[in-house]
């Protein structure tokens, strides 16, 4: 029996008692020595010496972009259907909307409308372009722009807009000589609802209309309106082309964009992307570093918020709020957060200084609050707050503490917080952080499942953005599901502000509608404001010029969703040689 | 016969188990696959409304009771069935495993061959030349090399052999514009870009199999049935091989099961670094997304994968060692 194995413990042991051991060991530790040195070297050699350049593919010509726009997970599927969530990016520069909406300002560009007007709140009247064609040669006409709608109400799955939250009907009026008109009856007073429902994404009737199943289908070869078609497509990147009869083909002098799936940060930077959208840790010394024609611009495109739950006490005191409010030093947080990208932002909810013209003027210092430690203790001993042996406790000596609940994950959040949490604790309030996976989080802001929570306010069109803020319509009591007003706030003044500017067509009512409710989110601090998140532009001006910058805030740097239309638009080619490449590719 | 029935009989219950696990666990967690789908839209600006109900509808999140749920999902796992994934909306669960599976099969599951061949063999020898410079290189780099994490080891790797030298593709399973085809310009690209994953797997797993050859091998080394070939005369490749290297595989064989059956899951990270489409990097985009149906698919896999390959090794140990069988 003996001559079956040895359990393994046992062989260390014996490998323990043998006599040349105690030289063996001194082997051994000279060579960990040896080994840990050459490796330290090593490293600290290397270290010193590396510089990650950009080495761009000399393949890829000049007029081509390569574009980190798709990350694919990693790889991609062919799915074109632009009202799926996990359509491909690129869908959205093939199929394009009635009006495109620049997101730092809220200012449109006509686009498949050349223009509309509103005869009285509860109706828009489109002038639908003339002179568009599909990538397959078919005319495009306002029928197709009424097939879609119809198609979106009959797929309220595909909605994603929800432009029939609005609409009541419609219909298509031929004018002759101003054209085709595509009329739409909202269901009620609803001026603002015109910049929902121009977002909509208009698809070919011609070939949707047979489609059994729009709502699964991924579109393969997709046939659009835009500038760019499909070229050629592998799981692991696609190529587009310059659509030729693009009804705005003068202005596209990008003549094809590549699209690789996987583009890490290191990719970006190493590869030589023309346009990227990424959040960079150190973007002097990575990207900017990386090519002499590197730039970035970090616009604002939104305003990071505490969201304190208004339905719990003490927040809904709105001494507290303001307490919380004074307390804090946004240009420390804004810099530590976002490594000083981004400012410390107002507390109107507008983005500065591209929403500058719509800002009340009658509000101080342009809606910044600054860190005023009294002011902050005298809000607190209103609510019934005061300092004791260092701790800001109530009338029964409880302290003031609560919870602040982020994103697990979002670490510019979660700076943040830290920040405010080291802030809060120097006036003796106690703040803990909860962290929720991503998912977790959305539940729990959204069942009201949070003393004071991370969320963003603002950006985009302006009504909307108040709308999502303020209006009771979202109001859902905690433990229901509320789809926006997560911090759950109820006026019945400001909602008849938000009424009004839904009855009104007169831009200087609007003006004024908007002022008033600049100044509710101002003394009423339903959210408490406190820097601008980024939108994470990148891009290279050695083959393209024209992008959008802080001189020529035309759209926001992003890759996504509709805006990029306006950049291809904008782009010019750098250098004579390159026009000539143009004209051959235009001729070819 | 005994012997066999039994153990297939606690297969089969912990298979139950771990079945009703992998449908109770991911319903724990907090968040619906819609709150992770508007989690995701949300970075890139605020999600309305109708979008959080239009992505509702989309998704078709599951409705019932548990109960109802629960009897839905045991015949799906019955007709391997798994229906649509949430996060690649509108792809279905088995044609995503389907693309993913033989990327990491023939990556991980190769590499795993190889280091344990290697592994051993390389175990054997040291054990054999102990106390030499033989026995210290090995010996001391694997162990090295095997207390670091993989990932990091990964993330070293690409960033030097990738990025500095140029000498490796940085990510995908094949170059960007290739398509898979069972040509030769196909093959070697494929496995070009697969290489640079292979050797951080390789270069980390392989210090477990060394140590653990060559430490069951010394304990069997010192045995009095080997000295006694020995003291026989024979040679000593044969004493090494057929005596002591044959009882000391073993522990290392059980451990080769189990690494065989973690395949399927096992390359989490090393498929995330290198952004590799197998099924490690699918399993996080479906725990991330909260995609129940692709998420139960691919735990159900490395579960039963794990289990069968266990229940093998017990049958063999069972004809190896029939000590094990009372």
């Amino acid at each position: 029996m003996r001559m079956h194995q040895q359990p393994a413990p046992r062989a260390a042991q014996s490998n323990t008692a043998h006599p040349e051991r105690a030289k063996r060991h001194r082997r051994f530790n000279r060579f960990t020595a040896f080994a840990a040195a050459s490796a330290a070297a090593l490293l600290a050699l290397t270290a010193c010496s590396i510089k990650i350049t950009s080495q761009p593919d000399p393949s890829i010509p000049k007029d081509t972009m390569l574009l980190a726009a798709d990350k694919g997970t990693p790889m991609m599927e062919k799915n074109f259907n632009p009202y799926l969530s996990n359509k491909r990016v690129a869908a959205s520069y093939i199929y394009e909307p009635l009006l495109v909406t620049n997101a730092l300002d809220g200012k449109q560009t006509p686009w498949l409308a050349s223009g509309y007007t509103l005869p009285n709140a509860s109706t828009i009247d489109y002038t639908i372009r003339s002179g568009v064609k599909w990538s397959d040669g078919q005319p495009f006409t306002a029928s197709d722009v009424k097939f879609t709608f119809d198609l979106l109400k009959k797929y309220p799955t595909l909605d994603i807009k929800g432009a029939w939250q609005h609409i009541d009907s419609m219909q298509v009026e031929d004018r002759g000589a101003s054209g085709q008109h595509l009329v739409v009856k909202l269901k009620g007073a609803d001026a603002p609802a015109q910049s929902i429902i121009s977002l909509t994404l208009i698809v070919p009737e011609h070939l949707w209309k047979d489609q059994p199943n729009p709502d699964t289908w991924r579109n393969p070869d997709p046939v659009g309106t835009g500038p760019y078609t499909l070229g050629n497509f592998a799981a692991q990147q696609y190529t587009m082309n310059k659509n030729q009869d693009y009804w705005q083909a003068d202005k596209i002098q990008v003549n094809h964009l590549v699209l690789p799936a996987s583009t890490s940060q290191l990719d970006v930077v190493t590869k030589g992307f023309d346009w990227a959208y990424a959040y960079m840790s150190n973007v002097q010394g990575t990207w900017e570093a990386a090519n002499p024609g590197n730039k970035y611009w970090f616009p604002p495109g939104g305003v990071i918020s505490l969201v304190p739950n208004l339905s719990k006490a003490p927040f809904s005191d709105l001494k507290v709020r303001q307490g919380i409010s004074l307390a804090l030093d946004r240009d420390k947080i804004a810099g530590v957060a976002t490594e000083n990208y981004m400012q410390a932002a107002g507390q109107t909810g507008l983005l500065l200084p591209n929403q500058q013209d719509q800002l009340d003027p009658s509000i101080a210092d342009q809606g910044i609050v600054k860190q005023n430690t009294k002011a902050a203790l005298e809000a607190f001993a209103q609510a019934g707050y005061t300092q004791q042996d260092g701790k800001l406790v109530n009338a029964a000596g409880k302290q003031l503490s609560f919870a602040i609940t982020t994103a697990n994950g979002y670490t510019d959040w979660l700076r943040a917080v830290q920040e405010v949490r080291k802030q809060l604790a120097a006036l003796g309030i106690q703040v803990d952080i909860k962290q929720p996976q991503p998912a977790g989080y959305q539940q729990a802001i959204q069942n009201g499942d949070f003393e004071v929570a991370m969320g963003g306010m603002g950006g985009g069109d302006l009504f909307q953005a108040f709308n999502n803020l303020l209006s009771s319509e979202f109001y859902a009591p905690v433990g229901k599901q509320a789809a926006a007003n997560f911090q759950r706030f109820k006026d019945p003044a400001v909602d008849v502000l938000l009424d009004d500017y839904k009855k009104t067509t007169d831009p200087k009512q609007q003006t004024q509608l908007n002022y008033k409710l600049q100044q509710a989110v101002y003394t009423q601090l339903p959210v408490i404001g406190m820097y601008y998140g980024g939108l994470w532009g990148l891009y290279n001006t050695s083959k393209f010029t024209g992008w959008p910058d802080a001189n020529n805030p035309y759209a926001p740097p992003q890759t996504y969703d509709s805006t990029p239309l306006l950049v291809f638009t904008h782009l010019k080619l750098v250098g004579a040689d390159a026009q000539a490449g143009n004209a051959a590719a235009k001729e070819g | 016969m005994r012997y066999i029935a039994r153990k297939l009989g606690l297969f089969v219950l912990t298979l139950w188990a771990a079945i009703t696990l992998n449908f109770l666990l991911p319903r724990l967690m907090p968040g619906s696959p819609t709150d992770a789908a508007i989690a995701k839209l949300s970075q890139n600006g605020p999600v309305t409304a109708a979008t959080r109900a239009a992505i509702e509808a989309q998704l078709g999140v599951p409705g019932g009771n548990l109960w109802d749920q629960y009897v839905n999902y045991l015949h799906q796992v019955v007709t391997l069935d798994f229906g649509v994934s949430y996060t690649f909306y509108p792809q279905s669960v088995s044609e995503l495993i389907g693309q993913a599976f033989p990327y990491t099969v023939l990556l991980v599951g190769l590499v795993t061959v190889v280091a344990f061949v290697l592994g051993t063999l390389i175990g054997v020898f040291a054990a054999w030349r102990r106390n030499t410079w033989a026995d210290a290189l090995p010996t001391l780099s694997g162990s090295f090399l095997s207390t670091f994490p993989y990932f990091w080891t990964a993330l070293l790797l690409l960033f030097f052999l990738g990025y500095v030298l140029h000498w490796f593709p940085t990510s995908g399973a094949y170059g960007p514009t290739a398509s898979p085809a069972f040509s030769w310009d196909f093959t070697v690209d494929a496995l070009y870009h697969a290489l640079l994953p292979a050797l951080t797997i390789l270069l980390t797993s392989l210090g477990g199999w060394i140590l653990g050859m060559r430490n069951a091998m010394i304990g069997t080394l010192g045995d009095d049935y080997v000295t006694f070939a020995q003291a026989n005369g024979l040679k000593g490749g044969t004493v090494a091989i057929k005596y002591a290297a044959r009882n000391a595989i073993l522990p290392n064989l059980t451990g080769f099961g189990l690494a065989l059956g973690g395949v399927v899951g096992g390359s989490i990270l090393v498929e995330q670094v290198f952004g590799y489409p197998g099924i490690g990097y699918l399993l996080f985009n479906s725990v991330i997304g909260q995609d129940y149906p692709l998420m139960q698919a691919l735990f159900l896999m490395i579960t039963v994968s794990v289990l069968v390959a266990n229940f093998i090794v017990d049958i063999l140990y069972g004809v190896l060692d029939p000590r094990t069988r009372r």
